[in-house]
């Protein structure tokens, strides 16, 4: 593994230089962030601070499923909120969390876009638009 | 549509975000493998980008015909390829079906929400395919890069583009060229140019899509940019959740450079530029100029005060212009037509198009493309076909997040950057989120508060602290914690976060709460002081949706599992615990608690009312075990008026302990129970059932009884009164001619009925109207012989108040319908009445989400008929003596709470204060006023009880998939002939088939 190579050791490029760690890797782990940091001659809470600010980057590792419950307006109007505490109660986790045998990570987004298809689920890359509770159960029968 | 390829024969499979989650790209793989199978050389199969018409994906478009597949699946491609591509024969079952007129539109050319629409940003969507620079060149792409770099000095093209009047569509408004021309005019040598595409707004999508479909259009109008302020490097800042539109991007971005329309002396003409894709990592800020800058510096994305602004000192401190996906789509259009051109579409000082997202609760939701200055009534009813499964519209978020939320009386508004901001709005990102009455304007502000709240980048206090502050206080609201003062505190936070924030974000995000709190108050209202939230989503106040909405709130899921469990005398116990009527509102309720529930959202509604009829008729005797009596108190309470509200208060009251006396006028008591609800949807035996159980817990009613003063009532030795009258007199209709005696009373006409006189109407009876009174005053005269009987109403079907089920009866039963019709005067005739009538049609939508219905001028016309009865209201005949005030609608004052008048110990409830309402909420009414006499007269106001064993958890298993069961109904041609009760009622069997829908939404645990 050799990202950093690929990079000048300008600070200009920590954001690019995370995001090909998180590509590789799924998320930052620690050792990441203090070599980072070591690379571009910047302190490792900074790159902490910066890293943080984005929701997108993770500090832990996710589960081998990563649903993504849309929580935009059209989802909302639609019974996006029920949609998501379904998925919640079969899991048997909360937004954020990942279940204990590291199968699946709920993550929730503001809006992912699929306004026409609400209220939208995102298992890893595939869409299931119009959704209810009740076909919560058949998402998961189809993995 | 600039396609250049006219005649060829395609089939072009929709790969957009929409199409694609339909797996549209196997679609095109069984396509592209049947027609070489099939050995058709003749024909290219291709994707393109997103068309608008989502709903009805995946979307298939056979051109050159242009015929649009809709709804197609892996199983129709072998049909199509062999009836469509090798017989010429098209498949009328996946004709896109049109959501308004349910016409199948064989052409997308000819589809209705297309044809009002203008594509100028979407000029390319869904017309090529975006992987391939040539489909975009063979489109005129790059031609407006080639005439710029060829003719044009980049001051004439800002000049051009100055005389466009193209402003920035990111939400601003800012005119582009004014930017453009300020970032040339400024210091440095380096400059850059930025496309914003950090789409974060919930409800937009535009960007995504355009990307998607056209990515060359906006690396085109970002390469023009670039001549113009002498940029040569350029960023697209994007979000990473779009993978497609990202790809797209990348893919297109090397295609350009290979072309040579990237990088050292593009077209030789000596300019350089190149474009660098920067994935955003999902924070919502970045969109905001500033914060993205400091993004794309590798920085945290956090805003900083302008100015100086981003065309002095922008991207690492050089002048830098920032533009909006489709700001950069228009540019080439307005280079290749000409500013003069360009400037036709739009309105004044809004020139051009605008892209909306339309979602939410719309008929046909998508994306379309519109000229500035249509209006929200156009865009929402117009195109996107209104609120779909016969709701109404309530309320419409225009711009993303922070923005307005706009009521029907609004729907004039024009949409464009001036004609907004005057109404407290802002066109935003253009995502546009219909609402309707199922949505809660107090959730929606508490929504749209959270996320800004969350998104706040914490920089500066009154966003950071102000939006948290203000989210408290929506959240108390919503679980029924707020206070009145509360609205005023939010305000002034609105105030000083708008005021005291540095970047839009802050400045915008109380908007929501403003104009929900200035068009949608009374919502606000009820939660704090009612903890009622009319469209029952709140969950800190809604146990089940069906509960909350029903008046007397009966628990019904409760009642529903034990008859499930084969207990229908739990059941009717249940039921019993809130209403001293089961009976009667087994038969007639209509049902509000149906129309909220959330079975609706799968298929139907649970038949709830059925199943209370089923447990009322199957639960015996069992509640009554559990029943308990107060010992006398001594006080009397005198109740004037034996209706559904008098009876159930007088009920509650003597259970209570104290001495109670019904004062009824009529000789039977019921009120309207008895002398307007008909025999065959209310037998008169089955009222007295109810009646006889609130005369068993010791309830005298005196009937023949009027009573002229209510103050002699307490020199009689009452100590409280409770005035429920009723609406006595029927509303006249105030056209001219009448007064003539052919024109019947209504009331006087059922009460005779009711009553067992002999009437026998005439032929041809005219009914005006179209309330549950009105059905019920048709369907009694087709039984007493008439044989012509039309119900005139001035709305359309739909609209009608009354209950859909009977509506239907009316019509098996030969009653005529002349919706869209008001009568406009009577012309007595020897023989006869002539009455004039006029055609409406549909105006403009009303407060209450309804069309108003406007006379068609010249389309009057008149009936035939022998007499009419009109049904159109009622009002309130008080004796003079009584004494009480009233309010402006009429009916008498009262406290809404206590439902205490302005005398002491005197209250009032049922239609005598609500005006025409229904049996359940004149209950509702008997219940608070017996609490509240209750409370007057020393007691405590306690009248829930439990009457039910406690619910053991036998109920296991998932609900039902069957749909809703129908009660079996007397023939039409049966039922006309006499007034025997019509619905026959579920048996066990069906009943607990029934129970098994419900989804048992107070049992969710959350």
């Amino acid at each position: 593994m050799d990202i950093l190579s690929t990079f000048s050791r300008d600070k200009s490029k920590l954001v690019a230089i995370l995001q090909e760690y998180q590509r590789e890797l799924g998320y930052l782990p620690e050792e990441i962030i203090l070599k980072v940091a070591d690379y571009l001659g910047m302190s490792p809470s900074t790159v902490y601070s910066i890293a943080t600010f984005y929701p997108r980057f993770k500090f832990v590792p996710s589960g081998k499923k990563v649903i993504c419950a849309c929580r935009g307006t059209a989802c909302h109007v639609r019974g996006g909120g029920r949609v998501l505490r379904e998925i919640e109660k079969k899991l048997g986790i909360k937004a954020g969390e990942t279940t204990p045998d590291m199968e699946y990570t709920l993550e929730t987004v503001s809006c992912m876009g699929a306004c026409v298809l609400a209220p939208a689920v995102m298992v890893d890359d595939e869409i299931h638009g119009q959704m209810t509770p009740q076909k919560v159960a058949e998402v998961f029968s189809d993995e | 549509m600039t396609n250049k390829n006219d005649n060829a024969r395609r089939v072009l499979v929709c790969q957009g975000t929409g199409c694609s989650s339909l797996k549209s790209a196997k679609i095109r793989e069984a396509f592209e493998l049947g027609i070489a199978e099939q050995g058709i050389t003749d024909v290219k199969v291709d994707f393109t980008g997103c068309h608008g018409f989502c709903a009805q994906g995946p979307v298939v478009v056979i051109e050159p015909e242009g015929v649009l597949y809709t709804r197609v699946t892996l199983d129709y491609v072998p049909e199509i390829i062999q009836s469509h591509l090798k017989q010429g024969e098209h498949i009328a079952a996946l004709y896109y079906q049109d959501p308004v007129s349910g016409t199948a539109v064989p052409c997308y050319r000819d589809i209705e929400l297309y044809k009002k629409q203008k594509h100028i940003i979407m000029r390319n969507c869904g017309q090529i395919n975006p992987e391939k620079i040539d489909d975009y060149e063979s489109s005129g792409g790059y031609q407006a890069l080639r005439k710029v770099l060829s003719d044009m000095s980049p001051q004439q093209v800002i000049d051009e583009v100055q005389r466009s009047g193209l402003r920035g569509r990111g939400g601003g408004g800012f005119p582009t060229a004014g930017k453009w021309d300020l970032c040339r005019n400024a210091s440095g040598s380096s400059k850059y140019v930025i496309c914003n595409a950090d789409e974060g707004d919930p409800g937009a999508f535009m960007d995504r899509t355009i990307i998607e479909a056209d990515p060359h259009s906006i690396i085109e109008g970002l390469i023009i940019t670039a001549y113009a302020v002498g940029a040569s490097q350029g960023y697209i800042y994007v979000r990473s959740e779009y993978l497609l539109a990202v790809k797209r991007l990348r893919l297109a971005i090397e295609a350009a450079n290979e072309k040579g329309y990237l990088g050292e002396n593009i077209l030789g003409s000596g300019f350089n530029f190149k474009i660098s894709i920067i994935d955003g990592m999902g924070s919502y800020i970045c969109g905001e100029e500033t914060a993205l800058i400091a993004a794309v510096e590798g920085r945290r994305g956090v805003p900083r005060s302008r100015p100086p602004y981003p065309v002095q000192s922008g991207l690492w401190g050089k002048p830098t212009v920032i533009n909006n996906v489709k700001t950069l789509a228009n540019v080439p259009v307005i280079i290749s037509q000409g500013s003069a051109a360009y400037g036709q579409t739009g309105s004044v000082n809004n020139s051009g198009t605008v892209v909306l997202a339309l979602s939410g609760k719309i008929t046909n939701s998508g994306l379309i493309e519109v000229p500035m200055g249509t209006t929200l009534r156009e865009i929402i009813f117009g195109i996107g076909g209104g609120v779909p499964n016969g709701r109404r519209f309530k309320a419409v978020q225009v711009g993303g997040p922070s923005e307005a939320c706009l009521p029907a009386s609004l729907l004039k508004t024009p949409v464009g950057f001036d004609s907004l901001a005057q109404v407290g709005a802002n066109l935003g990102s253009g995502g546009m989120v219909v609402m309707d009455e199922d949505t809660c304007m107090v959730d929606i502000a508490r929504y749209f508060l959270s996320f800004t709240q969350s998104e706040s980048c914490g920089k500066c206090t009154p966003c950071r602290l102000g939006t948290r502050q203000m989210l408290d206080i929506l959240e108390r609201i919503c679980n029924g914690e707020g206070k009145m003062q509360d609205i005023d505190l939010l305000l002034e936070l609105a105030k000083t976060v708008k005021s005291g924030s540095l970047c839009g974000l802050g400045q915008s995000a109380p908007n929501t709460v403003l104009t929900t709190l200035r068009y949608f108050r009374d919502e606000y209202e009820e939660h704090i002081l009612q903890h009622r939230c009319r469209a029952a989503v709140c969950r800190g106040l809604v146990k089940a949706p069906c509960i909350h909405t029903c008046p007397a709130e009966i628990d019904v899921p409760r009642y529903i599992r034990f008859i499930q469990r084969g207990q229908p005398e739990q059941a009717l116990a249940v039921i019993r615990e809130k209403i001293p009527f089961p009976a009667v509102c087994g038969l007639v309720c209509f049902h509000p608690c149906e129309s909220r529930c959330r079975r609706a959202q799968l298929d139907e509604a649970v038949s709830i009312r059925e199943l209370k009829r089923y447990a009322v008729e199957y639960g015996g005797d069992l509640w009554k075990s559990h029943v308990v009596f107060r010992s006398p108190t001594g006080k009397r309470v005198a109740i004037i008026g034996s209706g559904p509200a008098g009876l159930t208060a007088a009920y509650y009251l003597a259970r209570l302990g104290h001495s109670v006396t019904v004062y009824e006028s009529q000789p039977l008591a019921g009120g309207m129970l008895r002398m307007a609800i008909p025999d065959y949807r209310l037998p008169k035996n089955i009222l007295d059932e109810d009646i006889d159980e609130i005369v068993n817990a010791g309830v005298t009613i005196r009937t023949n009884s009027e009573i002229y003063n209510v103050e002699s009532l307490f020199e009689h030795g009452y100590n409280a009164v409770f005035v429920a009258i009723g609406a006595q007199n029927d509303l006249k209709m105030g056209i001219s001619g009448e007064e003539d005696h052919r024109f019947i009373d209504r009331l006087a006409f059922l009460k005779d009925v009711n009553l067992g006189k002999k009437v026998s109407p005439d032929d041809r009876v005219g009914v005006i109207g179209g309330g549950h009174a009105a059905i019920d005053v048709a369907r009694t005269a087709r039984r007493l012989g008439a044989s012509n009987v039309f119900i005139i109403y001035r709305r359309s079907r739909e609209d009608m108040p009354a209950g859909r089920e009977e509506i239907d009866k009316a019509v098996a039963e030969g009653i005529h319908i002349l919706e869209m019709t008001m009568p406009v005067q009577v012309i007595n005739e020897d023989n006869g009445i002539a009455l004039e009538c006029i055609r409406m049609e549909k105006g403009d939508i009303d407060s209450s989400g309804r069309y108003r219905s406007v006379p068609v001028e010249g389309s009057e016309f008149t009936i035939e008929l022998d007499s009419v009865i009109a049904s159109i209201g009622q009002r309130l005949h008080i004796p003079d003596k009584f004494g009480l005030s009233t309010a402006d609608d009429g009916f008498i004052a009262v406290d809404n709470f206590t439902l205490s008048t302005d005398k002491p110990g005197i209250f009032a409830g049922g239609d005598a204060v609500l005006g025409p309402s229904s049996v359940i909420e004149a209950i509702a009414h008997g219940r608070q006023a017996a609490k509240s006499i209750d409370i007057y007269l020393g007691g405590a106001g306690v009248i829930d009880e439990v009457l039910a064993d406690t619910e053991d958890d036998t109920i296991s298993g998932d609900p039902s998939d069957l749909p809703r069961q129908v009660s079996a109904v007397m023939p039409a041609t049966d039922r006309i002939k006499n007034f025997s009760q019509v619905e026959l009622g579920y048996d066990k069997e069906i009943a607990e088939e029934e129970a098994r829908r419900c989804l048992r939404c107070d049992l969710e645990e959350y």
